[in-house]
């Protein structure tokens, strides 16, 4: 524990919500029960081609890899991503977001002579890695600053982790299979015993 | 009782949420044949409910807001803590039913759209006023004396914790009357260690459960709590209590009552000739038809502000300033509680505990400065409590962390050693005539029915007490023995006026009608059959959460109106 755990876990309890400009696509009120619904992420997402989707897949699957359990790619993190730029970004986001994929497009040829998703898994990661370090002034990386509006003119590389990590532990996958998922738990305890390895609780509501 | 046949009904209530269920239950039940108007959409309990216990990947966007709508229809409701893809659907849309604020002074007015009103969203704390609370005008001065006790509203109390279903702990304090309690919600177990900590650290300080109108023990068709935790995005199974999942119901079995949604009230009539309501006018807000209704008796339940603006909106020439507004208060006085300041503090300790189930409340320091005497060392009057919450955090909370791989998965899976706790302080605010509402000489809304504007300032003593509760939140923290601590908010600025969605006041009542618009059984001093029992009646604050006050006074309120019915005087 230090103290910027201590920033990270009290700013969770501080509510503050930053006003965004508007977007696009106006969706209208929701007439569905959302509980049977389809999933989000089964929706068609039609913004990539397919050598960039292939690029994504592999930057998701970098960050969120399968381990004993699922990774990215197993959750579908690829759609929800592709789907959130195309529906959810704004234009902002969007064109970083773009610019970001192209640079990745030309750059890693031209440096090792073959595309991201074809490197090895530890030289995806270093390729990650030097993008985080180029990124590290911004203030998505400021501690406890989880509790907030999208940063629209964060870096493309916080684009990416915030989408699949967020994609990923609101997914089935990662509700079910990596955290621990229990709708009707019919009862309380707070004094409940943690065993090595648990992980948390998915939540059922968000911050926003 | 039959209804005569100049009225088309007995009593008419305006509003479908936390009073106006209670109006509607108690009248129908005595037999009165009762007319409910909402101004919102229709929903029903259970089905309505579209979001409740939708998983992340069922939303659009994950739970992510959508945020070009809610910049268009929304840009007042999404600021508050209790707005979420999963519940929209219940929230007043700020574009269809705008308001006005004065340049340099922000009013948020967070409002249902939906029956059931915020009852379906409200934070569910059930707290007594004290004999202190209901003497505090007449001690200090300030606004003007209650006009009734304690022990006048204990029984009513009692009927509406019993219907509701309070849990909570006796804890036998003065200053915070224990009620007719189901039993408490369990604790954590880092709770439990501040609690004896403080007892002897600062013997001062009790630490309770919030009390909380969500059951822990099933109700005639309701089941006590499955702790799936957020409560306003609608609860099926009614454990939470709202007027669609309790009152309405009542209201309904007994055949006597209707219910018309999209029913914007425009004005109340005055007849001079026999001095009472004669009839209420009223706005279908799908197809924009009017026509009004009669009845014998009205209830205004529509909100502080909805109910003010409606009278205000409702001159004639007997009352040029707004009906019943002899007294020129109509409007004045307007409160809300503030909040936004308070302590967080880290423990280190049960780092092998965690919990099972999400506990939808948390617990209570109940107001322990300027108890029973002006303490030596404040430099404001009246007090505050903290409203607590624990947080063991989770992925959502290390979302910006650094790295990749199995390790940042490891990471963001795991469970934090560490505990937080927060200590949200509620402090009271006094009775001012400067803080007004009134209505806007420009700005209309689609109906052409004038818009209301608000004028609201925190005074010095709210910025006092503010300071105060930061520098106690840590003291409590430290005596706790939390590893870190940290004051939360700006004493100077507080919350703005209308977050604590607890404005009231505007038509308080009293026993002089030169001050008041009310008598003490929240009826019209001028107008009998008129009776107002939302928030509006208040003649002051507390620091406790009053929607338990605002059902108790209904309560009785409906009691008087219908023993006024059979003696002849209504």
């Amino acid at each position: 524990m230090n103290r910027r755990e201590f920033l990270e876990c009290a700013a969770l309890l501080v509510s503050g919500t930053v006003i965004q400009a508007p977007a696009f696509a106006l969706n209208e009120e929701q007439q569905q029960y959302l509980a049977t619904a389809d999933d989000y992420a089964s929706r068609p997402a039609n913004l990539l081609n397919e050598a960039q989707r292939r690029i994504v897949a592999a930057v998701a699957e970098a960050i969120i890899p399968r381990t004993d359990t699922p990774g990215a790619i197993d959750a579908g993190v690829p759609d929800f991503i592709e789907l959130m730029v195309a529906d959810w970004f704004n234009e902002q986001e969007r064109a970083i977001f773009m610019a970001g994929l192209e640079d990745l497009s030309a750059r890693i040829p031209a440096e090792f002579g073959k595309p991201y998703d074809e490197l090895d898994s530890a030289g995806q990661v270093a390729v990650l890695e030097r993008m985080e370090a180029a990124a590290e002034d911004s203030p998505w990386y400021q501690p406890g600053n989880v509790r907030r509006a999208f940063i629209s003119d964060a870096p493309f590389i916080c684009q990416l982790k915030e989408l699949t990590i967020w994609g990923f532990f609101t997914s089935e996958t990662g509700m079910k299979q990596v955290l621990r998922y229990n709708p009707m738990p019919m009862k309380f305890n707070g004094e409940y015993a943690r065993a090595p390895g648990d992980t948390t609780w998915a939540p059922f509501s968000f911050y926003r | 009782m039959k209804t005569e046949h100049k009225y088309d009904f007995d009593a008419i209530v305006v509003g479908s949420g936390i009073t106006g269920g209670w109006a509607a239950k108690e009248l129908t039940e005595k037999g009165l044949k009762v007319l409910v108007l909402e101004r919102g959409k229709d929903l029903q309990h259970g089905s309505g409910y579209l979001g409740e216990h939708a998983p992340g990947y069922k939303q659009p966007f994950h739970g992510k807001p959508d945020r070009a709508l809610e910049e268009r229809d929304y840009p007042v409701q999404r600021k508050v803590y209790a707005f979420s893809t999963a519940n929209r659907h219940f929230w007043n849309n700020d574009r269809e039913n705008p308001y006005a604020t004065e340049e340099g002074k922000p009013f948020d007015w967070f409002r249902s759209g939906v029956v059931g009103g915020r009852s379906l969203l409200w934070g569910r704390q059930t707290y007594r006023f004290s004999p202190e609370d209901f003497k505090a005008n007449a001690t200090d001065g300030h606004g003007i004396p209650w006009p009734v006790g304690y022990d006048d509203v204990a029984p009513w109390y009692s009927r509406v914790e019993k219907f509701i279903g309070v849990n909570g702990r006796k804890e036998g304090l003065a200053q915070l009357p224990d009620g007719e309690f189901q039993k408490p919600m369990p604790w954590f177990a880092i709770e439990k260690t501040i609690q004896q900590r403080l007892r002897k650290s600062a013997p001062d300080i009790t630490l309770t459960n919030a009390r909380t109108a969500i059951l822990t023990e099933d109700l005639p068709g309701r089941a006590a709590c499955h702790y799936c935790g957020p409560c306003e995005n609608g609860c099926s199974t009614g454990s939470y209590f709202s007027s669609q999942s309790s009152t309405l119901p009542a209201a309904r079995a007994t055949g006597k009552m209707t219910l018309k949604p999209d029913s914007v009230v425009e004005r109340l009539q005055y007849d001079e000739g026999t001095g009472r309501i004669s009839a209420i006018h009223v706005i279908d807000a799908q197809t924009n038809a009017r026509r009004a209704y009669r009845a014998r008796v009205y209830f205004l339940c529509a909100s502080t502000v909805g109910s003010t603006q409606l009278l205000l909106n409702s001159s004639s020439a007997a009352f040029p300033n707004g009906l019943a507004n002899r007294s020129g208060v109509l409007g004045r006085y307007l409160m809300d509680h503030f909040l936004g300041v308070g302590a967080v503090g880290m423990f280190s300790e049960h780092s092998d505990s965690y919990f099972y189930g999400n506990r939808p409340t948390g617990l209570y320091v109940p107001r322990f400065r300027n108890v029973g005497k002006q303490d030596d060392d404040t430099d404001f009057i009246r007090g505050y409590g903290f409203q607590t919450m624990i947080n063991s955090s989770n992925w959502m909370g290390q979302l910006n962390a650094k790295g990749f791989g199995g390790a940042l998965k490891s990471q963001l899976s795991a469970i934090p050693p560490t505990w937080t706790f927060y200590m949200g302080g509620f402090g009271e605010c006094l009775p001012r005539k400067r803080n007004h509402l009134y209505l806007s000489k420009s700005k209309k809304d689609r109906f052409g029915i004038p818009q209301v504007a608000f004028d609201f300032e925190w005074s010095d003593n709210e910025r006092a007490m503010g300071k105060d509760i930061q520098q106690e939140g840590l003291r409590i923290l430290e005596a706790a023995g939390a590893a870190f601590t940290m004051p939360i908010g700006d004493a100077q600025t507080l919350s703005v006026p209308g977050a604590g969605i607890h404005e009231m006041g505007t038509a308080r009542m009293g026993d002089d009608p030169g001050e008041s618009v009310l008598n003490r059984y929240n009826q019209a001093h001028d107008v009998p059959n008129l009776f107002v029992t939302d928030g509006s009646f208040m003649t002051s604050a507390s620091c406790v959460n009053p929607s338990l006050t605002y059902m108790a006074f209904t309560a009785r309120a409906c009691d008087y109106a219908v023993q006024q019915i059979g003696e002849g005087v209504i």
